[in-house]
């Protein structure tokens, strides 16, 4: 019964954000996942109906292999293996809310660090869309005793989080030539809309910047992002940067990355 | 891009100015929902907004907010045969008061909801197109219930005011914020509540906090990014800007606020404004003067209890007309100033009325706010024996509440009987003015209070007031009187009373009716001319909303939301036993003619 539950809930909140209108989601997908995961039709529909993928082992998804802390899952995809990667999709199949992010790795790495809130045990899965038009395919299991998208956030507990909201705080370090390692949090609830009685309100556009104002990087956060978010990444780029932000409430965010000296 | 010079600095919620040209310097403008509107609502379509019968582009039904429609197939023989169309639940658990005016565009009607609220809903089904739910701080501050009163439309956007104090502007098609803009702080007690109005591609907004010490303002923003262009406080001394820079203080600095008082002063703007693009003036009242405590500020108290007409293109204070000078009983001059064209002794005056919460019903010069007349709207005004129509002042009698200073341990000030009460002859709830009768229709409250001062001081972000009250209703078996006044004599033509207050807006149609809904739940329409009720439709909860009306495919339409909340059920003291047993509600209704 609650697998069922949470089936319907993948599929209404998939639905929502369907590309492919009037497709079926269940229809299979070109290939068979290797990860096993009885939502994978879906998710191949739901995210990149109808394109060319493979599964492809230079795709690597680092996590744990059970969640401590369904609230706040550490992983790292790393596809800077590939060339020209253009876009990264994260998924968590059975998460109520499958997406979790989209990165653009304009002039960075194709990896990047960054924390979620997991549901149930699920596989994490990287969907990673290099120049050519493919999309290359991997993932991970992720063990979880539940609960982390349906909970309230810990901010909706404290009746002051709206003054924390969007300090932003991070530091990048020099890591050879024209290369920095970049890490930073942005203070905000990242709230689902699922627990009862909190409307949604999360980040959802996070740019990076060089000195001179040219785009590095860009994340787009969605509901599953930890509360608090952490992202690490690597850009190639020296110096002072800045990180610009936006929620779902239209708030805007901005500061300095400085080097670390 | 301007860039703070120090590390891991806290960046507070704001939309700097900046970050929209740092967009599309980057070219990423599109891809982050932050398109320019340059379809949809036009000013011209929104100043011709009461004459286009398909739509309702605006609060008020147009900037001048007559609420009146030339519509006639709903009219006084066919009324008996209208119908729900459909109904739409707001749903969730926060049924509180729903003093939205609804908005019809382009097949959606837009209304907003309690806690910062808005829904797109299918104008033909009644289907939800998205829902908005502001993520609302613990630390707001509304006075009166959580209330949103309406939105706005202009271009491609949807407008509405919240309770932390910002305007959000969100895409019609799809509900995503495009932009959004703080007007107030809302931990020293700033809320906004009202309908904003849109004048010449600007987004027109006041500022609710009178009771915290807010400083009443008035502001306007371009529509289409939120920046701002001007501000204009209403409080004298304070300093209004115009595209960033000086535009002289209101008034003259300690001409009517003596000392330091003028710095919290009050007169919130908090139930926003109308327009006359005849005159070219932008019309706001203002709320009571801060604290409620008289005695701790002699003087006329200015801009507070007045209205004032602004020049949209300067941000300048054109004229104004205080209603109650140096203010003492919580008669917020807030309520709208109508426009309309007064035909008497066969010359046609720009003329304008307001009901005020002091109990006058006036009518002013709307080119240089010169009173032309002044007459009491309600059974009992103890407070002015009538308005002097040369000084444009009340005559007072004596009836203010006492210096606590003269009180044996000066702690509080000797009691006064006085009426209208706090809540006013006519709080927030909107009047309407048919072309057809030539009448204003005046949604009023028949109660009176007992008020007594205290002494107070100012602290951020707590009650500023020095004043306690109880409120009492004037008569046995009702409060609320909707009244037909003619405007020409200040005669009244017709009443009907109400049982429970009062507490939703007004409609006439040239259908020869006027319709309004009631606590008790009744939407009912009215003969213009005698006040009979001809129709009424249980909706469920109470109704403290403003019905409208449009045609669609040949039909009349009729909508108006039902949920029952607002200020008297938080203040209403003995009125509590007209009221207790309403229940909460939160449904949009819409009604035809059955075929």
């Amino acid at each position: 019964m609650k697998a069922l539950v949470a089936m319907l809930f993948l599929v209404v909140a998939n639905v929502q954000s369907s590309e492919r209108p009037g497709g079926l989601l269940t229809e299979n997908a070109p290939i068979d996942d290797p990860l096993g995961s009885s939502a994978w039709n879906i998710m191949y529909n739901v995210h990149i109906p109808g394109a060319r993928v493979v599964f492809d082992d230079r795709v690597i998804v680092m996590a744990p292999t059970s969640a401590e802390n369904p609230m706040s899952v550490p992983v790292m995809v790393d596809a800077s293996a590939l060339s020209d990667v253009d876009k990264i999709i994260l998924v968590a199949d059975f998460n109520p809310i499958s997406k979790i992010l989209e990165f653009y790795p304009t002039r960075t790495l194709a990896k990047l660090g960054f924390r979620f809130k997991i549901q149930q045990a699920t596989p994490v899965r990287a969907l990673v869309h290099t120049s050519d038009g493919l999309w290359h395919m991997n993932g991970a299991w992720i063990d979880a005793s539940g609960g982390g998208c349906t909970a309230p956030s810990m901010a909706s507990g404290n009746a002051d989080w709206a003054s924390r909201v969007g300090q932003i705080s991070g530091k990048n370090w020099l890591r050879g030539h024209n290369m920095s390692r970049l890490k930073f949090q942005i203070n905000h609830p990242m709230d689902t809309g699922l627990a009862d009685g909190i409307p949604a309100f999360y980040l959802e556009q996070l740019v990076i910047v060089d000195q001179d104002g040219a785009e590095l990087g860009t994340i787009k956060p969605f509901e599953p992002i930890s509360e608090d978010p952490v992202f690490t990444l690597d850009v190639h780029a020296t110096g002072s940067m800045s990180l610009w932000g936006r929620d779902n409430n239209g708030n805007i965010f901005e500061a300095p990355l400085f080097p670390r000296s | 891009m301007k860039l703070i010079k120090k590390e891991s600095i806290p960046v507070s919620i704001t939309n700097k100015p900046g970050a929209g040209k740092f967009l599309l310097a980057l070219g990423l403008a599109g891809a982050m929902g932050a398109p320019v509107a340059i379809a949809g609502v036009t000013t011209k379509q929104i100043e011709n907004d009461q004459a286009s019968t398909g739509d309702v582009l605006h609060y008020g039904m147009g900037p001048r907010a007559q609420r009146f429609s030339p519509l006639t197939k709903i009219n006084k023989k066919t009324v008996a045969k209208l119908v729900p169309a459909w109904a739409f639940s707001l749903g969730g658990e926060k049924q509180r008061g729903q003093e939205s005016q609804p908005l019809v565009y382009d097949g959606k009607i837009f209304i907003t909801g309690s806690y910062s609220r808005m829904w797109a809903v299918d104008e033909k089904t009644g289907a939800e197109i998205w829902q908005y739910d502001h993520r609302l701080p613990d630390g707001i501050m509304p006075c009166c219930d959580v209330v949103n009163r309406g939105a706005a439309l202009y271009g491609d956007l949807v407008l509405f005011a919240t309770l932390d104090a910002k305007i959000v502007a969100l895409s019609q098609e799809t509900g995503k914020v495009v932009w959004s803009q703080k007007v107030g702080d809302y931990k020293a007690g700033y809320s906004a509540t009202a309908a904003p109005l849109i004048v010449k591609g600007m987004v027109v907004t006041g500022i609710s906090g009178g009771e915290f010490g807010a400083v009443g303002k008035v502001e306007a923003r371009d529509a289409k990014t939120g920046k701002l262009i001007w501000s204009r406080p209403t409080v004298e001394g304070h300093m209004g800007y115009l595209n960033g820079k000086e535009n002289g203080i209101s008034g003259t600095l300690n001409a009517t606020w003596p000392g330091e008082t003028w710095k919290y002063g009050g007169a919130a703007t908090w139930l926003g404004g109308t327009y006359d693009p005849d005159v070219n003036l932008i019309f706001f009242g203002t709320g009571n003067p801060a604290p409620w405590n008289w005695h701790t500020r002699p003087g006329d108290n200015l801009f507070s209890a007045s209205t004032v007409a602004i020049n949209p293109e300067t941000g300048k204070i054109v004229w104004h007309y205080q209603s109650t000078p140096n203010e003492a009983w919580d008669f917020d001059g807030v309520n709208e100033l109508v426009p309309f064209d007064m035909k008497k002794n066969g010359k046609t005056i720009k003329a304008a009325a307001k009901a005020d919460r002091n109990g006058f019903f006036y009518v002013l010069n709307r080119e240089n706010g010169n009173l032309i007349s002044a007459n009491p709207f309600v059974s009992k005004v103890t407070w002015a024996s009538g308005i002097d129509l040369k000084t444009g002042r009340p005559i007072e009698t004596d009836n203010r509440p006492r210096n606590p200073a003269d009180s044996d341990d000066g702690m509080k000030g000797e009691h006064v009987f006085a009426a209208p009460s706090f809540l006013g002859g006519k709080n927030w709830m909107p009047m309407a003015y048919s072309q057809s009768s030539k009448m204003f229709y005046v949604p009023s409250n028949e109660w009176g209070m007992d008020i007594w001062n205290e002494p107070i001081t100012y602290k951020k972000g707590a009650a500023y007031m020095g004043a306690g009250f109880t409120i009492s209703p004037l008569y046995d078996d009702h409060i609320g009187v909707l009244r037909a006044i003619d405007p020409t004599t200040g005669k009244i033509k017709w009443e009907h009373e109400n049982p429970a207050p009062l507490w939703g807006g007004v409609l006439a149609t040239a259908g020869n009716l006027v319709f309004t809904g009631n606590p008790e739940g009744y939407l009912m329409a009215l003969d213009d001319s005698t006040g009979e009720v001809l129709w009424q439709f249980q909706t469920g909860s109470g109704i403290v909303s403003s019905p409208v009306t449009w045609e669609s495919g040949g039909e009349q339409y009729v909508a108006v939301l039902s949920g029952w909340g607002g200020a008297v059920p938080l203040w209403g003291g003995d009125v509590a036993k007209y009221v207790k047993h309403l229940n909460q509600g939160g449904s949009l209704w819409v009604f035809k003619l059955s075929k």
